[in-house]
């Protein structure tokens, strides 16, 4: 029944702040002067062409009919069209969104697989060669702003490595014949790895700290001492012992840079021009594109909620003090 | 026109490239690096970094200036530029020749015979007039984005299969440079959304569906990525100067450092834009090509020139604005903001115009001068240097006050803006005028500026709260909207100043609807010379337009960007 009670509230927390989302959502891109249209900078973009823009995409009423029609749509699921192509938000939403899941899923495996490795060596070798080399590290990459680390990339790496620094495919591919699946994977990851080693760099340095920290106070537990005087190998030592109790912070830090994970991936996909959901959202901004704004902070929103809930529900699994 | 976004926004946004782009008024591309002067080879994929998108290839409903580019390659136009003898000229494409009648009304066009769409169906006059009438019927609504193209267009109908006659209102002065921003749509796949109220036409999407997407230009479209690679093919049934190319590969970047690390490792064929801080390096590379010539962009001290604000009315003071004017030092800005790739100039329209006024200015840098103007004028400095504007009476008058001032500038400019503010601030500061920067998204400074909410020009309210900007506009062949942006009729639209002038708009209408070329130059340059005398703008400099390409490809013409199916079809290989 605890658990019942712990689940329930927890979600029921989480469908709230949803709400909350969606509100704030709708507000806070309308506090700033002018909207859509008049954001609109093109020389055919008429007067005449304006006023019509403005009736047809219902920017003439006022904000609370707009709300109102906004929750109703959103209750049937449907997020609207976009201002600027008039296009239905999921059309134009999916495609970027598939991008970033791919480029963000890369970089956060490098990082956690990378974050975790050092920061154990780093707690197991203290005081160490290997120890100052993974904290500086890790300082070092945690430091960087993502979009100056991207464009080093750029200029330093990518040259060197002999990769694409923009979009997601060679723009020869398939023009002239048909490309193969394989063709078409490597192309697709030849593209990813830069925006995604970037992220992963930055990444890794907040992992391999927070990684190193937990299993420092791990390490200096009784049990760790119990266990090594029973006669346990290092590594079963570490692994069991302490690795595994040191998990619970890491799970909280993994759900809770969620949302840095797709902020960050914001200046990233700009630098590296990759057709994301990052770089969707910066051109809505400029183009005070509400549908399209409203529908990628709602799926931001609810990814974060959900990457904490899951935190939680994780929470109730690993630790007993509160499923117990 | 003013850039957004990038150029991004005039693109970015705004209009980047279809007029950022656009070639110079006079004079050929100058060009570092290998030179090309092997033999054409056909074939290639061509591939094309731009840091503008195609966000639509419906010609009825488009934001985007690359958008533009992209009708140029795929639907037909009855007349486009070329540029010949160090000058632009009007030159056929659908059509081959045209006349007009005595009182310029009538315009009869003859077209190509035995051109075809992309699906194999007669592309005929027919067309034309179908096109031209159903926008011309919805001008105001689902097709006002192509509308004034037609302009005062009464109706157009079709005699024969090649001959088109377009009946106009009045005469219009500018008819052919309108016609070359027309593009002609298959009335056999577009008729069907003619339907109600015409909304289908502005909806539909050709991309959403490449296998039923009928074009009539020198190429079709192959694959279509908004944010990534679009490409083009040559279209076998197309009925002008074919192109040398297998396809063309054209890729948006976010990000000009990406795509100049792209070119220099061999992964981009053609930049249609390099920025400026770019330039150099390209040049020092042996395998790249950079052609340089005179741009449309010009950079201006924008100035509330609203006659009904209420606040800093001494700005008003044609007399002040010169004086500051004079002090800032355009050649500075031009070294160490376009490390040396762009030029003074000093009317609205630029030197792209036809008709520029070459007799304007130019604008001294004397400070000394300024100031001595200042002073006469009665604007003593007070003990911290800054100058005081005197009490006035009257139905506007205004306490006296230290002259300080804000300049708005929009974060889109293709350019380091802030540097630019800082010498103009420098300037200022010479003449005793203290100014601070207001850095705004360029549709909210843009929005500020030209349209804020309660801007009506029916009631000569809007144009108030701030009194100084710093911006571009990026001018056309023909010099008609450049023109019209600072007439009444463009308040709370395209009109940045406020300026309310009644005899410059009686002038504007009257350069509309001459016919006689050499008549009409006249008017226009009288109006440049009534937007100098009046300071409405401080012109500063006029950028360079630079684009570059790698050793191995040939017939890059930069003037033709955005101008002709010429740009498109001419590049080569060599060897």
């Amino acid at each position: 029944m605890r658990g019942f009670d712990y689940v329930s509230k927890r979600v029921l927390f989480a469908v709230l702040t949803v709400f909350v989302a969606i509100t704030l959502n709708f507000v806070l891109f309308r506090t700033l002067s002018g909207d859509a249209v008049s954001a609109l900078r093109c020389r055919q973009c008429t007067q005449a062409f304006k006023e019509y823009q403005r009736q047809q995409l219902g920017l003439d009423q006022s904000k609370w009919e707009q709300y109102k029609l906004y929750l109703q749509d959103l209750a049937h699921g449907d997020m609207g069209k976009s201002l600027r192509s008039e296009q239905p938000v999921t059309h134009e939403l999916w495609p970027p969104i598939k991008n970033t899941m791919a480029m963000v899923a890369l970089g956060t495996a490098f990082s956690i697989v990378f974050g975790i490795l050092v920061g154990v060596v780093c707690a197991w070798r203290r005081g160490t060669w290997a120890d100052k080399g993974g904290l500086w590290s890790g300082l070092a990459f945690y430091s960087m702003p993502p979009q100056w680390l991207g464009l080093l990339m750029v200029l330093f790496v990518a040259g060197w490595l002999g990769l694409p620094t923009a979009g997601i495919k060679d723009p020869t591919l398939g023009i002239l014949g048909d490309a193969s699946w394989w063709d078409v994977f490597v192309d697709r990851m030849r593209h990813m790895i830069l925006p995604a080693l970037t992220l992963g760099l930055v990444l890794y340095g907040e992992y391999a700290l927070v990684v190193r920290s937990a299993m420092l106070e791990t390490l200096g537990e009784d049990y760790v001492l119990t266990a090594r005087a029973k006669g346990l190998s290092n590594w079963r030592t570490v692994r069991t012992h302490g690795l595994r109790n040191a998990l619970l912070p890491i799970v909280t830090l993994v759900a809770l840079s969620l949302g840095f994970i797709i902020g960050g991936s914001i200046t990233i996909e700009y630098v590296f021009s990759y057709p994301g959901i990052g770089l969707e959202v910066v051109e809505a901004i400029d183009q005070r594109d509400y549908p399209i704004l409203q529908g990628a902070f709602l799926l931001l929103t609810l990814s974060v909620i959900g990457a904490n809930l899951l935190a939680d529900l994780l929470y109730f699994k690993l630790d007993p003090r509160v499923s117990g | 026109m003013r850039r957004t976004i990038p150029v991004v926004v005039a693109l970015v946004a705004a209009i980047t490239l279809v007029l950022t782009a656009c070639g110079g008024g006079g004079g050929n591309a100058t060009g570092s690096g290998g030179s090309e002067t092997g033999a054409v080879t056909e074939g290639g994929i061509l591939r094309v970094g731009s840091i503008n998108y195609i966000d639509s290839f419906n010609p009825f409903h488009f934001i985007e200036s690359q958008s533009y580019n992209a009708f140029i390659m795929l639907y037909p136009q009855l007349v486009q530029y070329d540029f010949q003898n160090g000058q632009y000229v009007i030159v056929g494409d659908l059509a081959d020749s045209w006349e007009t009648s005595a009182d310029g009304k009538d315009w009869t066009f003859h077209l190509k015979s035995g051109t075809k769409w992309s699906d194999g169906q007669p592309l005929t006059a027919e067309d034309v007039a179908w096109t031209a009438n159903t926008t011309a019927k919805y001008a105001s609504g689902p097709t006002a984005v192509m509308a004034p193209s037609l302009a005062h267009l009464k109706s157009a109908e079709a005699p024969d299969p090649t001959t088109v006659v377009l009946h106009y209102k009045t005469p219009v002065g500018n008819v052919l440079a309108q016609l070359e921003q027309f593009f002609v749509v298959p009335e056999h796949v577009w008729s069907k959304f003619d339907t109600g109220d015409g909304k289908g036409l502005k909806t539909y999407a050709p991309e959403n569906d490449l296998s039923s997407m009928v074009t009539g230009g020198a190429f079709t479209l192959k694959q279509y990525e908004k944010k990534g690679t679009t490409v083009f093919i040559p279209d076998p049934n197309y009925w002008g100067e074919k192109p040398h190319v297998q396809a063309i590969a054209l890729t948006y970047y976010t990000n000009a450092d990406s795509m100049i690390a792209d070119m220099k490792s061999g992964q981009v064929d053609w930049v249609d834009q390099v920025p400026f801080n770019a330039v150099d390096v390209l040049k020092k590379d042996s395998n790249i090509v950079v052609q340089q010539i005179p741009g449309a962009e010009t950079t201006n001290i924008t100035w509330n020139s609203n006659p009904y604000k209420d606040e800093n009315r001494e700005l008003l003071d044609p007399q002040v604005k010169k004086a500051l004017s004079m002090c800032v030092d355009r050649d500075k800005i031009i070294e160490v903001v376009f490390n040396g790739y762009a030029e003074k100039v000093e009317s609205l329209p630029g030197k792209i115009s036809l008709y520029e006024n070459k007799n304007l200015g130019p604008l001294e840098h004397n400070c000394a001068e300024g100031n001595a103007m200042l002073d006469q004028l009665g604007y003593k400095k007070g003990p911290d240097g800054i100058r005081i504007a005197p009490a006035t009476t009257g139905k506007y008058a205004q306490p006296a006050h230290k002259m300080q001032y804000e300049i708005m500038q929009p974060t889109s400019l293709d350019f380091n803006g802030p540097r630019a503010f800082d010498i103009v601030k420098e300037g200022f500061a010479e003449a005793g005028v203290d100014v601070t920067l207001k850095i705004g998204g360029d549709s909210t400074a843009a929005y500020e500026i030209e349209t804020t909410d309660h801007c009506d020009p029916k009631t000569n309210s809007g144009y108030t709260g701030w009194d100084i900007a710093m911006w571009d506009w990026v001018g056309y062949v023909d010099p008609d909207f450049m023109l019209s942006v600072v007439t009444k009729g463009q308040w709370c639209s395209w009109s940045d100043t406020g300026w309310d002038n009644p005899d410059y708009d009686a002038l504007y209408e009257k350069q509309g609807t001459t016919v006689d070329e050499k008549e009409r130059a006249a008017i226009v340059q009288q109006m440049e010379q009534m937007i100098y005398d009046n300071w409405v703008y401080t012109q500063l400099v006029e950028e360079q337009y630079i684009d570059a390409h790698v050793s191995g490809w040939d017939g890059m013409d930069p003037h033709l960007n955005a101008y002709a199916k010429m740009y498109w079809t001419r590049p080569h290989k060599v060897g």
